[in-house]
């Protein structure tokens, strides 16, 4: 089963076009995969591997990245990778057959969601067993499939994440050096008109007792 | 809003955000009586608090309190009397002579009260103490004044306190627009009356020049520049002007001066004539002054100081009149006020017994004006102002005289809305065509970028500053919206859209920008960042303009939301029709009508080539019907299981329309026949609810159910609960709410899933609206309802409903859209009226929304808004475009705020108070009874225009007294007494009722205000003089009349506006040209009986009627059907209900409703 397919830019991970199977039938909930989805868009770039595998639970995300598009699909861990990716090729030839030219002047998300109507008919025929076997040229073309790079997705997610969980560590140790500097200088000065005054006093009443009593 | 404030406005979040609104839903759906109808039992708008305030007066008003309340006290003192107690008429006869003339004199009252603002006067002429006692003798009567049944409710909030506040406003007023440099604060005629009264004694000593006026009054209008010290320059310049008027009324203590005085004034040459009566002495010039300001006011073209004011507020002056001739609403009061000064001194005394303003309005106007033709000849086009004035002469004797002089002198300058009406004298209120909605007074550069009434409206355009002052007005406060009506709005397309980072607010016109890149928020006040990316204007492609880009230059916009407001990907359009087929509905025949036009309309359904569209049809089966690509023919699937319903097929059911247009064409073509010989009667509606809810749940939505009868079978079924003979039972009126609430609990479910259930009644028996309603309410559909529908027999309702129909397929549709509404700190919004769910505290979730919705709110105050001088208000709307666009509608609405309480009355809008009365009053009488909803629609209407005596009326006198803003409170309140909704004692279907009820809860404003109070206008003499001209079609536009069967007449055709249906009376005697040439029927007798359509005949008087008839139906979504009835058509029983000025067996008329107010005000 897919459940759920997305095609964004890579760029700016700008959605362009998604489909959800109902959830209805699977009873799952999707809203967790969808935003991991988003946010795995927004992570990749154009460095990311072409193809990759991410396991997230009992289901894994499959995405293909061509012509600087990103095609990403969900499926259950036991639907056959080769399938899944066939299934994304699929969906590469027909997007950048038709809107191809336009995706990099795309503003708003979801431009191209009328693509919807091809996605919901071609993961039909991927997923139906019996139209399955008619695919079967289209698999064995697709022999590589096993060197396909397999990862977590929690990692990849991830990955950015400590990054910036070090950067604000840093800048908040270099905040607190910060305060800690002017605290110290403030301390120092506070200390210093102390003893001034500590030794201005004794003057004082020295001056005041000598004049009153010792005369 | 916070990020998670985020994902629940998308609303896609089935899971929490569904969870919370069901739970909630009780508590923000069903208001508790108390709760909803604040107006009885909240503190939000406490009858009660207002009353309590009276008690202490007699006692505590005497010196302080009054002297503090700048309102009062400045305005009897100062010009600025005359502004603030409206009243020009009223005062005049009633009250022995208490302080009057002392009331003028007290310049140093008036000057300490804006003691801090002003420089003091040189020469204070000093007659205070008589004045004071003037007030004082009010006070008391206050005391007096019954309470009404609010009373009996505790008062939660202490009235007094509002004596208090006063003071400081004035204060407040002037300083603040001054120093804030944001907002000018509105310097609404009031606002601007007050500050005169202290330059009146200024200039009583220094002889002014004309210009100098003017200055000073730009200082007022834009705060920032005027800095204070010019304030006494100001005074001078304002003297001139005003002194004309006031002379005559009050100042001259015995009548002498006055006459000189006036004349001046007149003359139009002011500051010469100025000079001369201040050295007479000191307290005549005061009211020279205060004339002279009215005058200006009212003259100003003329004048170089009106002009000024002129752009200060350009809102206020246009109401007064003068300025505007064009405006409608001074030429009728011109109309109204004339008669009212000449006769209350005569009738004092009848006039309770007699409507003595009744007959002879104009008649008065005439024999006073021979006194004073330079008056006349002057004021006329300011009529309202001039009248006072003019009274005194024609009136009562000297004794009387003086005291009435004196209130006429305060009034003089009064703002057009505050001008005291006396509803019992004055009959011809109606203006003869709409009536707008006023205008805030805001500064002009704000208004003029405000949001557009008909879109977003407030029922007190000036805010009171606490709720304290709110619940001594006793008027409801609340907005009404009609957030997707169709206009054609700015689009931003931008990556980030600027929001404030605290309260979520969307940037908007009126924030205030403190540099080039931080903006404050109008809303809660931080100060936010300017995005680099603002910088950029994209429309005058220029950079570092951050307050010309369109967000901050149109109170209305919309962008494209990035993909941050999306929880998942914008969903197609949808669409299920879910079709009657029993037998009860074939007969009806309305399956032909909806399949043609379905047809006809098949490729204007909004959407695009993800469209989805499916059919259910059910009796006491349901029937799919799959329509999946590749099929010969639809096939229909039988599920007679109706207690567990289930899909037969899970895909196929609900078809690309694209692809399967022709087999939905063939299905269609179809359906009428498949069911001709049906003999199945039983409906099992509520599983066919379910099923399409099953099959829509994945999506969402929107599910159109076409009902004839009772469902009777299965899940949700209903038993009759009407007993038709105890419909015209002037007893309470019973089954109003719900029977069951499955109905509810499934539209709950489908707001979840972002479904939206609309509902078309199409029956001749009883069908318990009240408990189907709760589908299409709580899922945020629409309700249509067609009683006694039938093909052959009624074919005004076939032709509404296939006219209808067609508007509601192709009309704009928003999908998942939650709207929520802001507002300024210190206000809270507490109940909403119109078809949603509450979500949260303030985000209604809408499955869908439509460009006919209405929806209404109200507020209450929690926080004093002592430091603002403007609140804002901002509705944004969040949907998914049938486009698959998501988009995110913003409107704001800026009001100015007022510490006294005859500003807000000045600002109330009684079109937008009537609107959401109507929805607190179904409220009401769900949660409690339709009697106590009737009553607390009385009770509306006393409280607030006896708190309007009580406590801004500073003279009292014998009448029905009201703000010309507040004239037609009565009236509206008594037509929603006579209104379907509310109405007892006159037969009304149980369905009917409800079916008014959700109308009125639901319509926008516009739209309500006919269903409350039709129009009447005489169709017989139609002519071009006055015509619209729109699209080369010439529109005649007759005078509204007054819906009173006296202005009816037999040799006449008469047309009646209800909103829903059209009646078009023809008299018995009526030109037979008129038959002729528009009905086409030689004579009276050959009318025929069931006319509904007028004969398309090539005579300009037909072409007239018809183009204005069809004017009438282009202007609203739905299509009134025309009825042409004569004195024995069966309709003209309920064309005559709708003369709501006229008395029933069960109901007042006009004038007793009026009787029975005063009664219950002055008890």
């Amino acid at each position: 089963m897919i459940a759920l397919t997305m095609i964004a830019r890579v760029v700016d991970g700008l959605p362009l076009a998604a489909s959800i199977e109902e959830d209805e039938q699977s009873g799952r909930d999707l809203q967790q995969y969808q935003s991991q989805a988003k946010q795995l868009c927004r992570k990749l770039n154009t460095q990311s591997p072409d193809r990759c595998t991410l396991e997230a639970g009992d289901m894994d995300f499959h995405y293909l990245i061509a012509q600087g598009i990103c095609y990403l699909c969900l499926c259950e861990a036991s639907f056959p990778k080769k399938i899944a990716f066939a299934y994304l090729e699929d969906l590469h030839n027909e997007f950048y057959d038709q809107y191809g030219k336009k995706v990099n002047t795309a503003m708003r998300p979801y431009s191209f969601i009328e693509f919807d109507t091809y996605i919901q008919k071609t993961k039909k025929t991927y997923v139906d067993s019996r139209a399955r076997r008619n695919l079967g040229s289209i698999n064995t073309e697709l022999h590589d499939v096993q060197r396909i790079m397999v990862a977590n997705i929690e990692e990849v997610l991830q990955r950015g994440e400590a990054l910036s969980v070090l950067d604000t560590k840093a800048s908040n140790l270099s905040t607190l050096s910060k305060k800690y500097r002017s605290d110290a200088k403030y301390l120092n000065t506070r200390s210093a008109y102390a003893k001034v005054a500590a030794v201005a006093v004794f003057f004082i009443t020295l001056i005041i007792y000598l004049r009153f009593w010792w005369l | 809003m916070s990020t998670a404030g985020f994902n629940s406005q998308n609303g896609t979040g089935t899971g929490q955000a569904y969870a919370n609104g069901p739970s909630q839903n009780p508590v923000g759906l069903q208001q508790l009586p108390g709760v909803s109808y604040g107006m009885t039992h909240q503190p939000t708008y406490n009858p009660m608090q207002a009353k309590a305030p009276a008690p202490p007066g007699p006692g505590l008003y005497p010196t302080a309190a009054y002297q503090s309340g700048p309102p009062v006290s400045s305005y009897q003192s100062g010009p600025a009397h005359t502004s603030y107690p409206p009243p020009p008429g009223q005062p005049l006869l009633t009250r022995p002579a208490m302080g009057t003339p002392p009331s003028h004199t007290p310049p140093q009252s008036a000057s300490p009260n804006h003691g801090p603002r002003m420089p003091l006067p040189r020469a204070t002429p000093p007659p205070p103490a008589v004045s004071s006692s003037s007030y004082y003798s009010n006070p008391q009567q206050q005391p007096i004044a019954p309470s009404w049944q609010y009373n009996t409710a505790p008062a939660p909030m202490g009235p007094p306190p509002s004596l208090s506040a006063p003071p400081c406003g004035p204060l407040a007023n002037h300083t603040n627009p001054s120093s804030s440099s944001t907002v000018p604060p509105p310097p609404t005629l009031t606002a601007y009356s007050s500050p005169q009264p202290a330059y009146g004694s200024h200039s009583a000593t220094q002889p002014p020049g004309p210009r100098m006026p003017s200055t000073s009054h730009l200082g007022y209008t834009q705060p920032g520049a005027a800095p204070p010290p010019l304030n006494p320059m100001l005074s001078h310049t304002y003297q001139p002007s005003r002194p004309a008027y006031g002379p005559p009324p009050t100042g001259p203590p015995p009548l002498g001066p006055p006459p000189a005085g006036p004349s001046p004034a007149m003359t139009s040459t002011p500051p010469s004539t100025a000079p001369p009566l201040a050295n007479v002495t000191p307290p005549p010039p005061k009211a020279d002054a205060q004339c002279r300001e009215a005058v200006n006011s009212t003259l100003s073209p003329t004048e170089p100081d009106c002009q000024e004011s002129d752009i200060e507020c350009p809102g206020t002056l246009a109401g007064n009149g003068p300025q505007s001739p064009n405006n409608f609403n001074s030429i009728d009061n011109k109309m109204a006020g004339l008669p009212q000064p000449g006769l209350p001194g005569r009738h004092l005394g009848h006039y309770p017994s007699l409507p003595p303003g009744y007959q002879n309005a104009a008649a008065p106007h005439k024999p006073t004006s021979p006194m004073h033709p330079t008056m006349q000849a002057a004021t006329q086009p300011y009529s309202q102002t001039t009248q006072p004035y003019q009274q005194p002469h024609g009136g009562p004797g000297p004794a009387q005289l003086s005291p009435s002089l004196a209130a006429l002198s305060l009034q003089s300058s009064s703002p057009e809305a505050l001008r005291v009406v006396n509803l019992l004298q004055e009959r011809n209120l109606l203006p003869p065509g709409p009536i707008p909605a006023p205008t805030p007074c805001l500064p002009q550069d704000l208004q003029k970028i405000n949001c557009n009434p008909e879109v977003f409206r407030c029922t007190l355009t000036s805010i009171p500053q606490t709720q304290s002052l709110l619940n001594k007005a006793k008027m409801p406060l609340g907005l009404l919206l009609h957030p997707f009506k169709d206009l054609s709005l700015p689009v931003v397309t931008s990556s980030t859209i600027v929001r404030c980072r605290s309260c979520r607010t969307y940037i908007n016109p009126f924030v205030s920008f403190l540099d080039q890149r931080r903006w404050k928020c109008n809303l809660c006040y931080r100060v936010n960042d300017v995005p680099e990316e603002f910088m950029y204007n994209p429309v005058s492609r220029s950079y570092g303009e951050p307050h010309k880009r369109p967000e901050v230059q149109n109170a209305t916009i919309e962008f494209i939301a990035p993909s941050e407001y999306m929880l998942r990907p914008p969903q197609p359009a949808v669409y299920l029709f879910l079709l009657d087929v029993s037998h009860n509905a074939v007969e009806t025949g309305y399956l032909t009508v909806f399949c043609q036009s379905l047809l006809d309309n098949i490729n204007a359904l909004p959407g695009d080539s993800r469209t989805k569209v499916g059919f259910i049809t059910f009796d006491s089966t349901i029937h799919f019907y799959n329509l999946q690509e590749g099929l010969s023919q639809p096939q229909m699937l039988i599920v007679s299981d109706i207690e567990d319903i289930f899909l037969p097929t899970p895909d196929s059911l609900l078809v690309n329309l694209n692809e399967c247009k022709e087999l939905v064409q063939d299905l269609l073509r179809s359906l009428p026949s498949l069911f001709e010989k049906t003999m199945e009667t039983q409906s099992a509606l509520g599983s066919a609810l379910q099923a399409a809810f099953k099959l829509l749940s994945p999506t969402g939505g929107r599910m159109s159910v076409f009902q004839t009868q009772l469902p009777n079978l299965g899940v949700g079924a209903l038993q009759s609960r009407e007993d038709p003979n105890q419909r015209a039972s002037a007893k309470d009126i019973q089954h109003l709410s719900p029977a069951t609430d499955f109905y509810k609990k499934l539209a709950l479910d489908c707001s979840g899933q972002q479904v939206a259930v609309d509902l078309f009644l199409l029956s001749s028996q009883y069908c318990d609206l009240a408990s189907l309603g709760c589908i299409s309410r709580y899922s945020a559909g629409s309700v249509y309802y067609y009683p006694s529908y039938h093909h052959q027999h009624n074919p005004a309702q076939v032709e509404r409903f296939q006219k209808e129909l067609k508007r509601y397929l192709t009309r704009k549709i928003g999908f998942e859209a939650v709207m929520r509404i802001r507002c300024t700190k210190g206000l809270s919004i507490h109940t909403f009226h119109g078809n949603f769910f509450v979500r949260s505290t303030d985000l209604l979730s809408l499955p869908n929304v439509n460009p006919d919705a209405g929806f209404a709110v109200q507020m209450s105050i929690e926080e004093n808004l002592d430091d603002m001088q403007v609140v804002s208000f901002q509705a944004a709307l969040l949907y998914t475009s049938s486009k698959g666009e998501r988009r995110i509608r913003v409107h704001t609405l800026c009001l100015p705020v007022v510490n006294s309480l005859s500003d807000v009355f000045a600002g109330a809008d009684v079109q937008a108070m009537a609107g959401l009365l109507a929805c607190m009053a179904v409220d009401r009488s769900v949660t409690a009874s339709l009697s106590d909803a009737r009553d607390a629609l009385t009770n509306a209407a006393i409280d607030s225009l006896s708190s309007y005596r009580q406590s801004v009326l500073t003279i009292q006198q014998p009448g029905l007294l009201a703000p010309a803003c507040l004239r037609f409170f009565p009236l509206y309140v008594l037509a929603l007494l006579k209104q379907k909704a509310y109405r007892t004692g006159t037969s009304t279907r149980l369905d009917e009722r409800v079916f008014a009820m959700c109308q009125l809860k639901y319509q926008p404003l516009a739209y309500a205000m006919l269903m409350i109070h039709p129009a009447l206008y005489r169709v017989d003499d139609l002519t071009d003089e006055g015509a619209l001209n729109i699209n080369e079609r010439t529109i005649p536009q007759p005078r509204v009349l007054q819906l009173s069967v006296e202005k009816l007449s037999r040799e006449g055709a008469f047309l009646m506006d209800t909103g829903m249906v059209l009646y078009l009376w023809i008299g018995r005697n009526c030109h037979p040209n008129f038959l002729t040439q528009v009905l086409g029927v030689p004579s009276y007798a050959t009318v025929p009986e069931n006319l509904y359509l007028l004969p398309e005949l090539d005579t300009a008087e037909s072409q007239r009627i018809r183009a204005f008839i069809g004017w009438l139906r282009d202007q609203r979504p739905f299509f009134p059907t025309l009825h042409v009835i004569r004195d024995e058509s069966q309709l003209k029983a309920s064309f005559m209900q709708n003369m709501i000025e006229d008395r029933t067996e069960s109901a007042l008329s006009y004038y007793e409703f009026l009787l029975h107010l005063q009664q219950q005000i002055s008890k």
